[in-house]
């Protein structure tokens, strides 16, 4: 299973989210994810992947794709 | 030699805020500071670099206060690098903002989890590690455990219970010889206050604080600093109110500055 696919499955348990709706130009308040279904996704994505998404970086991402591409990196960096 | 010199502080919550003001207040009295974070970990390197320029150790740990397994985690990493804790400040707070109606289990399992629970938690592995050194526990409330204030239900009835929590702690730990009080505010000027404020569910704090200005972190810290020196000794489950009278003086809010 790939990291966006990955992701997805953690997302779409936290907040209820439907996979399918998940495109990387959506954003969560598109998804209709609230900020507590984010923090516990981003939560979730750390434990994981065994990283860390500090808020000053998620505050970054403009969409789903953002969120992906970081996760992606820092599983990259890791090695 | 400074009065905390040679402690140890656990402060939950410490990269910023109010957190961050206590940190800063005990160190400079020469306390050494454990600063546990959980989201925004710039704000709390920075904060350790503040720390770390007072001349006292500091520790950076990162830690969900909604997590059990993540508390036991901190206390475990506290207790291998130094083995002792004189101060715990139960300071990390979160909340959803939601009318009443609006308040889902998970939204209500969260707030509760990470303003209640956590200092339950945290309270019992603290107590292992202050034993025989005169340990202080404080805790920090908020006015909204006893008025109400818009979308303010969750983190309102969570700051009731750690209040609660903070009583039956003060009694049960006498024998441990830890005292145990609270610290409440109303309003501080964070960057919590300023989303509410944005939000448009929290306006002319100045005008109806009867002081005339806010109520400020450092505030808060004084206060803190206070109970956790001996000087406080005979203080016990109390919730101290730092708020420049505003919870005495309610009609404030209605009368012009200088009226009589």
């Amino acid at each position: 299973m790939t990291v966006e696919e990955q992701i997805k499955d953690i997302v779409s348990r936290i907040a209820h989210i439907d996979k399918s709706i998940m495109e990387r130009e959506s954003t969560f308040k598109e998804m209709k994810a609230d900020s507590l279904d984010v923090v516990q996704a981003l939560v979730a994505v750390e434990e994981q992947f065994d990283i860390e998404i500090p808020d000053e970086e998620a505050q970054k991402f403009r969409n789903f794709g953002d969120f992906v591409d970081f996760v992606q990196q820092e599983v990259e960096k890791k090695g | 030699m400074k009065p905390m010199q040679g402690k140890l502080a656990l402060i939950t919550g410490s990269g910023r805020g109010i957190g961050k003001a206590i940190a800063l207040k005990l160190a400079s009295q020469g306390c050494d500071i454990v600063v546990n974070y959980f989201r925004r970990r710039e704000a709390a390197e920075q904060t350790a670099e503040e720390l770390k320029q007072l001349g006292v150790k500091t520790l950076l740990v990162k830690a969900n206060m909604g997590d059990s397994g993540k508390i036991r985690d901190m206390f475990d990493t506290i207790s291998s690098e130094f083995g002792y804790l004189d101060i715990f400040i139960g300071n990390a707070a979160s909340g959803v903002g939601r009318p009443i109606m609006e308040i889902d289990e998970k939204a209500w399992d969260w707030t509760l989890g990470i303003n209640a629970k956590a200092l339950l938690l945290c309270a019992q592995r603290a107590a292992g590690l202050m034993d025989g050194r005169n340990g202080k526990i404080v805790a920090i409330s908020s006015l909204g455990s006893q008025f109400v204030w818009p979308t303010y239900a969750a983190v309102g009835v969570s700051k009731a219970a750690l209040e609660a929590v903070t009583r039956y702690l003060s009694i049960e730990f006498v024998p441990k010889g830890i005292a145990v009080n609270a610290v409440s505010a109303s309003a501080v000027d964070t960057e919590a206050l300023k989303f509410y404020i944005r939000e448009g569910l929290v306006k002319d704090v100045k005008q109806t604080t009867p002081v005339g200005r806010m109520v400020t972190p450092e505030d808060v810290a004084n206060a803190v600093a206070f109970l956790c020196s001996e000087d406080a000794y005979m203080i016990r489950g109390q919730t101290i109110i730092v708020d420049g009278g505003t919870s005495v003086a309610p009609w404030s809010s209605v009368i012009e500055k200088g009226d009589s």
